[in-house]
């Protein structure tokens, strides 16, 4: 046989397992069904839903003293940061207020809180603070340091007597922060790129594995073992057939609901973040074959994946960034193909960059995708022996 | 309901589970695993963040300035751009987060009494990341800011450096931390792990458990046998519930011991909870597993139906409070949220059923409805 008939001969093999393995897919209602809900309402609801900025943070107020200056403090803790909860009429009921949880911190002002701002001496308003959940509580005491201070800045002004126009005469920095690609912080466009991301990442690990699994524990990989198959042409036909799937749902994500509804930007090529989109399935794809060839169960299966999809979910710098971690999980997380895609992906879209810049981040994906499957093919027939 | 034969459907079930030694090491040390590593990974203190710095000025004053960002551990100084130009290079190519831009007679600006204008430009692709940023560059511009004012005073006016101190500072900002007295990271993440662990792998236990007899044709035997469909769910479901349960200990006992976490609370109220709450996340097994056919299908819908919810809508990270509409209405569909309340209420805040009975009661009925919903479904004549 020529070499050409036998790449025929490849490529006809293949491409009659990925009708297989689509028809196998399209087959089950339920999961079709799951799969259109996750990338359409469900990247909808999260984009539109989720907010990691101090929002709505319940303050109560206990105003002992009930002047001009102490309502125009109050007054400073606004929406949206902010939910006034009301006023105080009992000391205690502050507390009890925070044990429920139903609001989230108590400002407590002073008496004779005007007498001293007007007279100059020093005085200062307390804040409780439930730090059940520390990072908000610690984001709402810096909101609440912020409009102290600023709070502090006008008073100095007006006591200098110097009225707001004239405060160029006082030696101060001021702040002019402009923040690049997402100049308005829209939070929809991250949380839906992000959440789109976990979706692609766990229907890609799963979906292969728990395909080539089952083939093993009904038997029927015995049959293909002694069709003339190959393992890679019993393995890639799977993993193409789901890729196709996925990037159909990814395109479906991307042009129903991102672009039209959030307005999410394509700055960069969008040829390329398809093409990179490939290669992160497949990559990702890797780890389920791997899991798939040291399990004999698909309950097996299931739990090994969801093993090791948790952590690359909670800690690829898609749900906090990656500065927060500690070394050795960034040390860990290298070998996550999402880590990379995450940062293609807002490349590509929001700052509109390409390969000269995430060269670096392709290729590791490529790396680690090729390493997975090199080693998942190599056990795939040692497992039967 | 013949207790003797709910004995013997647990009795196989038990077998089948410990017949699968790696399932059944699976099953218990998953919640361990990610305790382990979440609880020490899982940091949400922002720091490290990297910056670059373009100095126009080059002055005492100007060093001075940056000085507190190279000292702060929140930032991470990557050098000095001799211009703006290639500041969009480093923020593209996420070498640096955010750019600092003095100005040039920044020095002469400030001791002159006039104000000076600081850029920073910070990488917006991670509104969170961003919005800390700026938080911390407005703080540190705002100490810089009332040290210069001290200092004008001083000099303006003739004050002491004490008495133009004190004038700089008229109200100040007294912060009283509750629960988590020194705000560690640990204490809020890991009790919301436990919450974490159990809700999304008791599901997937449950669900395998159940759909593995649908897809290789043994539940033929369960529809063909005397035992009624109460007696085999309820048989079926004990050892999944069992294995959480027990897990439920596990995780209690790492993070008081291991994390070092207080638990103020009523330990007996704790585990009378989570048992209620492991019936909720086995129970949401139980549906998923009566509605399709195939492991395959079981397996992602479970973790698509667990794993999300609690990741993003459970109050781990963000506050139910600060959800959407849309998004807190899907909060509350799911029983992660009510025993996130729980957890936190008796591990950091020592509150009681007074406080938490509306969440236990949620549980409740939702492990009410989940029980229903299955035994509903379940059949023991299906049509196909």
């Amino acid at each position: 046989m020529r070499a050409s008939d036998r790449l025929t001969v490849w490529c006809r093999r293949i491409a009659v397992m990925t009708r297989k393995e689509l028809l196998q897919l399209f087959r089950d209602v339920p999961l079709m069904g799951f799969l259109i809900y996750s990338f359409t309402l469900s990247v909808y609801v999260t984009g539109n839903g989720i907010q990691t900025q101090l929002k709505n943070a319940g303050l109560l107020v206990s105003d002992a003293d009930r002047s001009v200056s102490s309502r125009e403090l109050i007054s400073r803790f606004h929406p949206p940061y902010f939910r006034f909860d009301g006023e105080l009429t009992h000391p205690n009921e502050g507390f009890l207020r925070l044990d429920r949880g139903s609001s989230m911190m108590v400002l407590d002002i002073p008496s004779r809180f005007h007498e001293a701002l007007a007279a100059g001496e020093p005085t200062a308003v307390q804040l409780l603070v439930d730090t059940t959940n520390s990072p908000q509580g610690l984001s709402a005491a810096g909101y609440a340091a912020r409009i102290v201070g600023q709070f502090s800045q006008e008073l100095i002004m007006t006591r200098n007597g110097q009225t707001g126009s004239s405060s160029t005469t006082v030696p101060m920095i001021l702040s002019d922060h402009r923040v690049w690609f997402n100049q308005d912080q829209n939070e929809t466009w991250f949380e839906s790129i992000s959440h789109l991301l976990r979706m692609v990442t766990i229907f890609a690990v799963l979906l292969p594995a728990a395909a080539l699994v089952r083939e093993k524990e009904r038997g029927t990989v015995e049959q293909l073992l002694v069709s003339p198959l190959t393992p890679a042409q019993i393995m890639l036909p799977k993993v193409v057939a789901m890729t196709l799937v996925i990037l159909g749902a990814t395109a479906v994500a991307l042009f129903g609901v991102m672009l039209p509804v959030f307005g999410v930007p394509i700055r960069g090529s969008i040829a390329l973040l398809f093409c990179l989109t490939a290669v992160f399935i497949v990559a990702t794809a890797g780890i389920g074959v791997f899991a798939s060839t040291v399990t004999k169960n698909q309950a097996q299966v299931g739990m090994m994946t969801l093993l090791v999809v948790a952590p690359m979910l909670l800690l690829s710098g898609i749900f906090t960034p990656l500065e927060t971690m500690p070394a050795w999980v960034r040390y860990l997380m290298a070998l996550s193909p999402l880590r990379y895609f995450i940062e293609i992906a807002t490349g590509i879209l929001l700052k509109g960059i390409g390969l000269e810049m995430l060269w670096s981040q392709a290729l590791s994906m490529v790396a680690l995708g090729g390493s997975l499957f090199g080693f998942g093919m190599w056990r795939f027939r040692r497992q039967f022996e | 309901m013949n207790l003797g034969r709910v004995a013997a459907v647990s009795f196989k079930e038990w077998r089948e589970v410990t017949r699968d030694r790696m399932f059944l090491l699976l099953a218990f040390c998953m919640p361990a695993v990610w305790m382990f590593v979440f609880g020490y990974g899982l940091v949400l203190d922002v720091e490290n963040i990297s910056f670059v710095v373009v100095d126009r000025d080059h002055s005492s004053l100007s060093r001075d300035y940056l000085y507190r960002f190279y000292q702060s551990r929140y930032f991470s100084f990557q050098g000095e751009l001799t211009g703006e130009g290639k500041a969009d290079a480093w923020l593209q190519s996420g070498k640096a987060r955010a750019v600092i831009i003095l100005p040039e007679k920044f020095q002469e600006r400030l001791l002159s009494g006039q104000p000076a204008k600081v850029q920073t430009l910070i990488d917006g692709t991670f509104p969170l990341r961003a919005d800390i940023t700026k938080g911390y560059v407005i703080a540190i511009n705002n100490a810089f800011n009332m040290d210069l004012l001290a200092d004008h005073l001083g000099r303006t006016r003739g004050l002491s450096h004490d008495e133009a101190i004190r004038r700089t500072r008229p109200l100040g900002l007294e912060v009283r931390y509750l629960y988590n007295e020194e705000v560690r990271s640990a204490w809020s993440t890991v009790p919301a792990l436990i919450m974490f662990s159990l809700m999304v792998s008791s599901p997937l236990l449950t669900a395998l458990g159940l759909v593995r007899e649908k897809e290789t044709g043994s539940i033929y035997n369960i529809y063909s046998a005397t035992v009624s469909r109460m007696e085999f769910l309820v048989g079926k479901l004990v050892p999944y519930v069992m294995i959480s349960a027990v897990n439920a200990m596990v995780l209690w006992l790492m993070a008081v011991f291991l994390f070092a976490v207080p638990f103020k609370g009523n330990l007996l109220l704790f585990f009378a909870t989570s048992v209620l709450f492991v019936l909720t996340s086995t129970g949401i097994g139980l549906v998923v597993s009566l509605l399709v056919s195939t492991q395959q299908a079981a397996l992602i819908i479970t973790v698509v139906v667990s794993t999300v919810p609690t990741i993003l809508f459970s109050g781990l990270i963000v506050p139910v409070s600060s959800l959407s509409q849309a998004a807190q209405f899907q909060a509350h569909l799911f029983p992660g949220m009510y025993y996130t309340n729980i957890v936190r209420g008796t591990f950091l805040k020592n509150v009681g059923p007074a406080v938490l009975w509306p969440d236990v009661l949620a549980l409740a009925i939702y492990a009410a409805v989940l029980g229903t919903i299955g035994y509903r479904l379940f059949t023991k004549r299906p049509s196909v």
